[in-house]
């Protein structure tokens, strides 16, 4: 098993962040989730406490040989439990993948609480996670687990930069004026020029993720070798 | 840009689900934020919403999958791993 760690700020306050949340997708920079869905929902704690459960839609572009290994289509699905707490402050996010987790799982905890040193402006977020990827595959699993660790990394920057859009047009547009926050789509054609201008930098840094990855996957091809002997092995069991 | 809501992964629940959000997130931001509520409100729009989303999982054949991910990290423990060892580590610093 391995462990990711990370931290970040968010210039927003923590109660803005966590109404950004329900919103967070789809954004320009993480394209791969598709598609969210509440399953269930909880109101607790006489109105302090929110539990939710959603399943995120995930299209992922894999690696040429792990879609050989799985002979499957490149949509999975996660499974996130989050939970509001107004009294603690505190937004917890805790999340696992659903599709293939004989083979590798990742179990996500994401925080936001309001940052220590300026808690009325900004948000602390850490999120850690554990990846474990199934021992059917002996000498994959190291590359499996850092093959996803660095995943996990790219997709962490990306939903970074993609939160940080979603909660830089809400506030302008919305927040400030105590209006609906839900209007994010009239908010964006508002913004016209300006916004425009925001999304040719946002694929710039999209592409530069994306010119990122492809360098990953093609070091992730020099070890074909690797791979075809160690699916042998699982193919052919000593 | 096109819409900035998200679809459901049922496509023939993407209008029931922008409905319910735009009542959740209303709700989110105007009253449980404020301490104002104690119920959820927007229970019409969820329930169209819901029952079209649970009619998709089984179609899709996700239930499995999610009734064991539910066993290991159930709802009631907000999502928290029921599994000590998982626990142990996810405390290390």
């Amino acid at each position: 098993m391995k462990l990711f760690e990370n931290k970040y700020d968010f210039d927003y306050p923590w109660e803005q962040v966590t109404a950004a949340n329900w919103q967070k997708y789809p954004n320009e920079v993480a394209t791969h989730v598709v598609g969210v869905d509440v399953l269930r929902r909880e109101l607790k704690d006489n109105g302090n406490v929110l539990v939710s459960e959603r399943l995120l839609t995930v299209q992922q572009k894999v690696p040429r040989w792990i879609m050989m290994v799985l002979g499957g289509s490149n949509i999975s699905y996660v499974r996130e439990v989050s939970t509001v707490n107004l009294k603690e402050k505190s937004l917890k996010l805790r999340s696992c993948n659903l599709n293939y987790v004989n083979l590798l799982r990742v179990y996500e905890m994401v925080d936001y609480i309001p940052h220590p040193e300026d808690p009325y402006n900004k948000t602390l977020f850490s999120q850690q996670a554990q990846i474990t990827a199934g021992g059917k595959f002996g000498k994959l699993v190291n590359t499996l687990e850092d093959w996803s660790i660095q995943r996990f990394c790219d997709n962490a920057a990306k939903g970074k930069a993609g939160f940080d859009s979603v909660l830089r047009s809400l506030w302008e547009e919305h927040w400030d004026n105590n209006s609906l926050v839900i209007k994010v789509n009239e908010t964006v054609d508002d913004l016209g020029l300006q916004m425009s201008k925001r999304v040719t930098e946002m694929n710039a840094a999209a592409e530069a993720v994306i010119k990122e990855s492809l360098r990953k996957f093609t070091i992730l091809t020099d070890y074909q070798d690797l791979f075809t002997e160690a699916f042998d092995d699982a193919k052919n069991p000593h | 840009m096109g819409n900035s809501m998200s679809a459901s992964f049922a496509p023939e629940c993407t209008e029931l689900k922008k409905t319910y959000d735009s009542c959740f997130n209303e709700w989110y931001s105007e009253k449980f934020l404020k301490g104002k509520s104690v119920e959820n409100e927007c229970t019409k729009e969820w329930y169209a919403y819901i029952g079209c989303v649970n009619e998709n999982l089984k179609k899709k054949s996700i239930q499995s999958a999610l009734d064991d991910a539910r066993k290991e990290a159930p709802f009631e423990s907000g999502g928290e791993l029921v599994n000590a060892n998982a626990n142990a580590n996810a405390n290390k610093k």
